[in-house]
């Protein structure tokens, strides 16, 4: 049977494949004469979803590369900043001691401007006391007029008194010493006694009598009798009360912080002002505060 | 053009491939590419059993010409005559199969003027006037040449 000449054949489609590419040839020709806006026109109809996928790629890296960038520049970012840190927090370590100084001065300033009286600022150079007959020395003596039974203050309480005076040093008794006496009154009771060291950042008051009540906690301040300190300056708060058989013996707890003191105030000798203890005794969550001179 | 059928030997590809690239890499001496550019299209293309085949083996020889010359838009003029010219005488060769070389010689000879018109015809419309240069001149002077080696490359069935 003869084929076609132009059916579905493969014969036929060979023709129609010949044709089509003379008509398609003719049809460039004829479209690309002249001015070639038509070619321009056609092609970039043609190309329109190439370039709508190729934009949304193009865009699509350039907001990968973006954020790969800030990434970047977030890490180094990052890094200056942990760099910084770093370097601020050496900085921090090396001034710790000057910074705790400051705030130690800053107190002692405050305190100084609450007393109306003539206060020197010392400081501790040495701090033996728990050595046998040890005690401290601070770095002023005769060259600040210094005598010995000086009371020695910090921002946080009564420290000592002033034991020897050398020429350019001086040694403390502090309050826990054995051989320590101060006059002192309870804050609550007014009952008055002596307080005498036991141990380091522990005293007893004696002499109380065993009819007086005392309570836990309770305030104990310099009485000023002693004619060494004041009267109402802070000396620390009772933590055991034992009655024995005339008399209380109180145990008492210093507020000074005699283990690192760095910057005391020395009193004048003999003070004649009598400062009143504050009405509301203070507790021992506002030590800071307890320093309420009237 | 029915009476021929079957695939191409891979003697006539490689050929065909040759000479097209020797266009493609003959672009800065335009006579030497234009008698590459008959040989493929006059000499070797329509000797494919395919007509098809032929027609598209021509067809690239003209876009590789065209495009070497870079003449877009303006372009399809040189395809389509080869296409044109590749048909003829591969219709040719079935109708009257050659029985001499001289005669093959002098048909090719005349298809490659008949290619050369109708090029130049179709450039005219597509791209306006041009220059017509020396390539047509040394295509005919070296007719005897080529038309030999096409000759002595395909020895078609139907010339047996």
């Amino acid at each position: 049977m003869r084929q076609r000449p132009w059916g579905w054949n493969p014969t036929g489609r060979r023709r129609w494949a010949i044709t089509a590419l003379l008509l398609g040839h003719l049809a460039w020709i004829l479209m690309g004469r002249g001015d070639s806006n038509r070619w321009q026109w056609l092609l970039g109809v043609l190309s329109t979803p190439a370039q709508v996928v190729s934009e949304k790629w193009i865009s699509w890296r350039q907001e990968g590369a973006e954020k790969v960038q800030n990434l970047a520049r977030a890490e180094a970012e990052l890094r200056q900043l942990r760099f910084q840190v770093d370097s601020l927090q050496k900085e921090a370590a090396q001034n710790a001691s000057k910074v705790q100084e400051a705030e130690e001065a800053g107190k002692l300033l405050g305190l100084k401007q609450q007393l109306p009286l003539e206060l020197k600022t010392a400081r501790i150079i040495a701090n033996v006391r728990k050595a046998p007959f040890g005690g401290m020395v601070i770095d002023r003596g005769k060259d600040l007029n210094l005598v010995p039974d000086q009371g020695i203050i910090c921002p946080e309480g009564v420290v000592g008194r002033i034991w020897a005076v050398a020429s350019h040093q001086a040694s403390v008794l502090p309050l826990d010493a054995y051989n320590a006496s101060t006059a002192v009154m309870l804050g609550r009771s007014r009952a008055t006694g002596v307080l005498q060291g036991v141990g380091p950042g522990r005293a007893e008051i004696r002499y109380i009598g065993s009819q007086e009540m005392v309570q836990i906690n309770e305030a104990v301040f310099t009485s000023g009798l002693d004619g060494v300190f004041p009267r109402g300056l802070l000396v620390g708060y009772v933590t055991a009360v034992h009655p024995q058989d005339v008399e209380l013996r109180v145990e008492v707890t210093l507020v000074a912080p005699l283990d690192r003191l760095d910057l005391v105030l020395i009193l004048p000798p003999r003070p004649e002002i009598q400062l009143q203890p504050p009405s509301t005794p203070p507790t021992p969550a506002s030590k800071a505060q307890s320093q309420e001179p009237k | 053009m029915s009476g021929r059928s079957g695939s191409s030997s891979l003697r006539q590809i490689i050929a065909a491939g040759l000479t097209l690239g020797a266009i493609h890499q003959t672009a800065p001496w335009p006579a030497v590419q234009a008698v590459f550019h008959a040989l493929l299209v006059i000499g070797l293309a329509p000797e494919f059993r395919s007509p098809l085949m032929g027609a598209l083996w021509a067809a690239a020889g003209g876009w590789v010409v065209e495009g070497t010359l870079r003449m877009y838009p303006h372009m399809g003029g040189t395809p389509f005559a080869d296409m044109v010219v590749c048909l003829l005488v591969s219709w040719t060769l079935v109708q009257w199969p050659p029985r001499a070389p001289k005669a093959y010689w002098g048909r090719l000879g005349a298809f490659a003027v008949l290619h050369i018109l109708l090029a130049h015809g179709m450039v005219l419309i597509a791209a306006g006037s041009h220059y017509w240069g020396y390539g047509s001149l040394w295509t005919l002077l070296t007719v005897p040449l080529w038309a030999a080696l096409s000759y002595k490359l395909y020895l078609p069935h139907y010339r047996e």
